[in-house]
Order: structure tokens, then sequence, then C-alpha cells
């Protein structure tokens, strides 16, 4: 079953170290295949949770180890099945009320499991705050992603801005493939309504992030 | 020391008020109050806890854990935590600090294993568990050597690779694998820092100071709580506790971490 790519202590022996075992590298099938089998074994879960551990073609190809590279291919195939995830909210008003763009933003919570239970929420939070500068002023925010302060001021809201905006916060892997950025919509994390509210809170004027 | 563990707390919530306060004056700097903390641990107060239990006769085969092997011998503890996980030939398979104790603790004391893992996590402000507070002490003993984790055993450097594997793997309604927050230096979810992990630096602090007094729990937590607490956050099902998972993450961590000079209790906000 197992391959053997590199003998570890081939190196060592010919240096003159003596070893009393050699531990051998598992190649890259084998690692993935022993490791995909802790996630499935590791959880204590419904069916229905379960499938959280699942990851899809575009996860697969974004879970480089290390320093790899994503391959021009790969990068073009994330993009391919990322513009394909993208839905339109049926009113078509990609843009919402800031409002509860606001109020989602500042929102980490939605979606949790403890002890096999789903958080109990109406609706999940953005998540925005966790890892984004939001309106000038507030101290209590992440710098994962960049600042989004000032968002819509630089950018007006031209319908290609605020259709670039929407299907940015839907599926980033649209414009950054396998960027650290969750997508949000594709993944069914926020509702494309949610969505339209988020893209109202970067580019509305009144919006306290553009202030 | 119940009172101890009170006056403890008020003070731990005083210096927090104290800590938020000065954050709002400075910017954000939160070092200066993280700093205070640290000096004056209560999770020093787990490790006489942990060593009465460790000496104490207990369970059902009315046994010490003395004659526990943690990999230099039974009852041998000095340097046994900075080498985990490693290869047990007894059971056959890499085990982390929190597996051996589950190990030990059911094959010499005969205690129920899954009653024992109900219990590994405690409550907030509780007085923590068994287990914390062994895990604790068996740790601390190994405090100012260097974490030494070795890879000479194949099922160590399959759990390696593993670990590595795990440690970018992106799954869920987040896209989150463990990189995505731990992959850059200097980074913060809201005020939180995270630590760069694929620095040689970030590992070693995660390789040397776990278990860790946890401010905002009042308790001393473990390793297994905190990738436990971490797939919560990224929206994934229970982690059930001391599965290879999540030994084969500790694993790489901890050997990235080599060399890191071993300090316990570790504070954590």
């Amino acid at each position: 079953m197992k391959t053997t790519l590199i003998i570890q202590c081939s190196l060592s022996a010919a240096t003159g170290l003596l070893l009393a075992g050699c531990a051998t590298y598992p190649d890259q099938a084998t690692t993935r295949q022993m490791a995909e089998k802790m996630v499935f074994e590791a959880f204590d879960a419904s069916p229905a949770h379960m499938k959280r551990l699942e990851q899809d073609r575009s996860q697969q190809i974004c879970s480089k180890v290390g320093d790899a590279k994503l391959s021009q291919e790969e990068a073009a195939e994330v993009v391919k099945l990322a513009r394909a995830s993208i839905q339109y909210p049926a009113s078509g008003q990609l843009s919402g009320d800031w409002k509860a763009g606001d109020r989602l933003a500042h929102d980490g919570a939605g979606d949790r499991i403890r002890n096999g239970k789903t958080e109990n929420r109406k609706e999940n939070g953005a998540l925005c705050q966790n890892c984004h500068a939001l309106a000038p002023g507030e101290i209590n925010v992440g710098n994962v992603g960049t600042p989004l302060t000032g968002y819509g001021k630089q950018r007006g809201n031209s319908e290609a801005i605020v259709k670039y905006t929407y299907e940015k916060i839907y599926n980033a892997w649209v414009y950054f493939p396998c960027s650290n950025m969750p997508r949000l919509g594709a993944t069914g994390h926020l509702t494309p309504e949610q969505v339209t509210h988020m893209v109202a809170y970067l580019l509305d004027p009144q919006s306290p992030i553009n202030k | 020391m119940k009172k101890l563990r009170g006056i403890t707390m008020g003070l731990v919530s005083a210096l927090c008020l104290a800590m938020a306060t000065s954050a709002m004056a400075q910017g954000n700097d939160l070092s200066v109050g993280r700093k205070m903390l640290m000096e004056d641990n209560p999770g020093e107060l787990w490790i006489d806890q942990g060593k009465a239990l460790f000496l104490q006769k207990r369970g059902p085969k009315n046994a010490s854990l003395e004659q526990c092997d943690f990999g230099m011998g039974p009852g041998k503890l000095e340097g046994a935590a900075v080498r985990l996980p490693r290869y047990f030939a007894d059971t056959n398979r890499v085990e982390d600090l929190e597996s051996r104790l589950l190990t030990c603790m059911t094959q010499l004391q005969g205690f129920d294993r899954a009653q024992l893992i109900k219990q590994a996590i405690s409550a907030p402000a509780s007085r923590g568990s068994d287990i914390e507070a062994l895990a604790l002490y068996v740790t601390s003993r190994s405090n100012g050597m260097k974490v030494n984790v070795s890879l000479g055993h194949q099922k160590e450097y399959d759990m390696y690779k593993a670990g590595e594997y795990l440690f970018y793997r992106r799954s869920g309604q987040t896209d989150f694998g463990c990189v995505q927050c731990h992959g850059e230096p200097d980074k913060r979810i809201r005020l939180q820092d995270l630590v760069h992990m694929t620095s040689k630096a970030g590992a070693q602090e995660v390789a040397a100071t776990w278990p860790a007094y946890r401010g905002a729990h009042y308790v001393v937590r473990t390793m297994q709580w905190r990738l436990n607490d971490c797939v919560w956050q990224m929206r994934l099902p229970d982690l059930k506790y001391a599965t290879d998972y999540s030994i084969a993450l500790t694993t790489y961590l901890n050997r990235q971490g080599n060399d890191a000079v071993m300090q316990v209790p570790g504070f954590k906000r």
C-alpha cells in the first residue's frame, strides 16, 4: 500500500550515522489518503453535518500544502467554477439596505456546531469585522483581510462596481482564486439577499464605512 | 484553595478591565496588560492539583499513575512532554500527551475511556478536569527543556505529514483551513492576535505554551481544547477528543516548534 519516494535515512547512512530505524516519506497520494481518513473519523456528527467536511473541487485545488503554487490551469478551473456558482437575488437588485449590512458586518456568529446542535439564529452573520477594518475609528476589527474603510468613497457606486462587489462577496474566487476570503454566497453562508445588504453597506454614501 | 482561586479570579477580572482601559488609551496595544498577567499566572495552581492526582491511588484498580510510561520509562516525567507526540509500542500508535493520559488512566487505573473523554474538557470557571490538571503537571516537569519531537518511527513520520496536509486542508462554508488564519505574521481576528504558525517562532510558541491558563475561562486549557475551539469557529462539527486528526496536527506543529524552551502553563487571553 505504501509507495516510498525518498528514504529519509539514506543521507544519514551516507554520512556514517547509525540509526535504529529509518522512516520513509509517504508519497503525496498516501499522505492524502491517510489524512482524509483521519478527517472522517475525527468528528462526531449527523450525516448532514459530516457533509461539511467534504471538500468540493475548488477547495481541493485551493488546499495546496506549504509553498506549493497554484498552476495556471488550476487557477482557471477555480475561476470557472466560481463564475458558475454565482446566483443573483430574485429581485435583480444587487444593492440592498446598508443598515442591515452594517449589522451583519459586525456579526461573527451563525451555523457553528456545539454538541451536535447548530446555533439557533434567524440568519448567519457576515463575519466581516473578524478580518477587515470597517468604519473609520472602529478599534475591534481584524486585519487578516484588506481594510474596507472608505471602500465606496474610493470606487463610487456605478453599476459595474455594484456588480463587481456583489460577485466578490458572493464568491471571491471569481477574481482571486483560492484567496483566504470565504466564498460567502457560494458556500451558502449568506443568502443572495444578505449579500445585497453587504454591497449597500460597502457602497452607499450614507454608510458609516464611507464617512 | 477555593478561596485562593476566588481571589485570583477577582484579580484577573480587575486586570482584564485595567487591560481594556489601557488598550483604549494606547490605541490597541494589548501587550502590556498581557505581560502583566503572565507574571502571575493563575494556572500555576493547577500544577499541584495535577501532581496530587498523579500520585493518588485512584480508579477501579486503585492505582496511581506512577507506572505510566510517557516515553522515557515508567514514571519518568522529566523531558517526557517535550518529546510528544511520539510512537508507543504498547498501543502501536502515535499518542499525544492527552491520549497517553487516557491510555494510562484506562489501563493502569481502570477508568472508563468514554467517561474520561466526556469530562476531559471542563466547563469555564470550574475546578477544571482531572486530565487538564494532569496534562499541565506532566508538561511542567519538562519546563526549561527544549521541545524535541523526533520522527524516527514510520508512524511518527506519517502522522507529521498528515498533520501538515490537514493544516492546509480547506473545507466547510468558511473555506477555512488552519493556514487561512495562521499563515501570515502580525494578523488579528478582531483584537485577538493570531499565532503565525508557518514561522519557526510561531510554531515554537505553540509547542512551548500548552497547557495554558485561559483568562476568559478561568481554567487551564489543553491543546485538544484549542483545536476543538478552532474547528468550532471554522463551522466544522464536534471534534472528538484525542483522535488521529488532532494528534497529527499537534505532531506537525510541535515538530515545527522543535528547540522551543517549554514553559507552562502558558497564558492565553
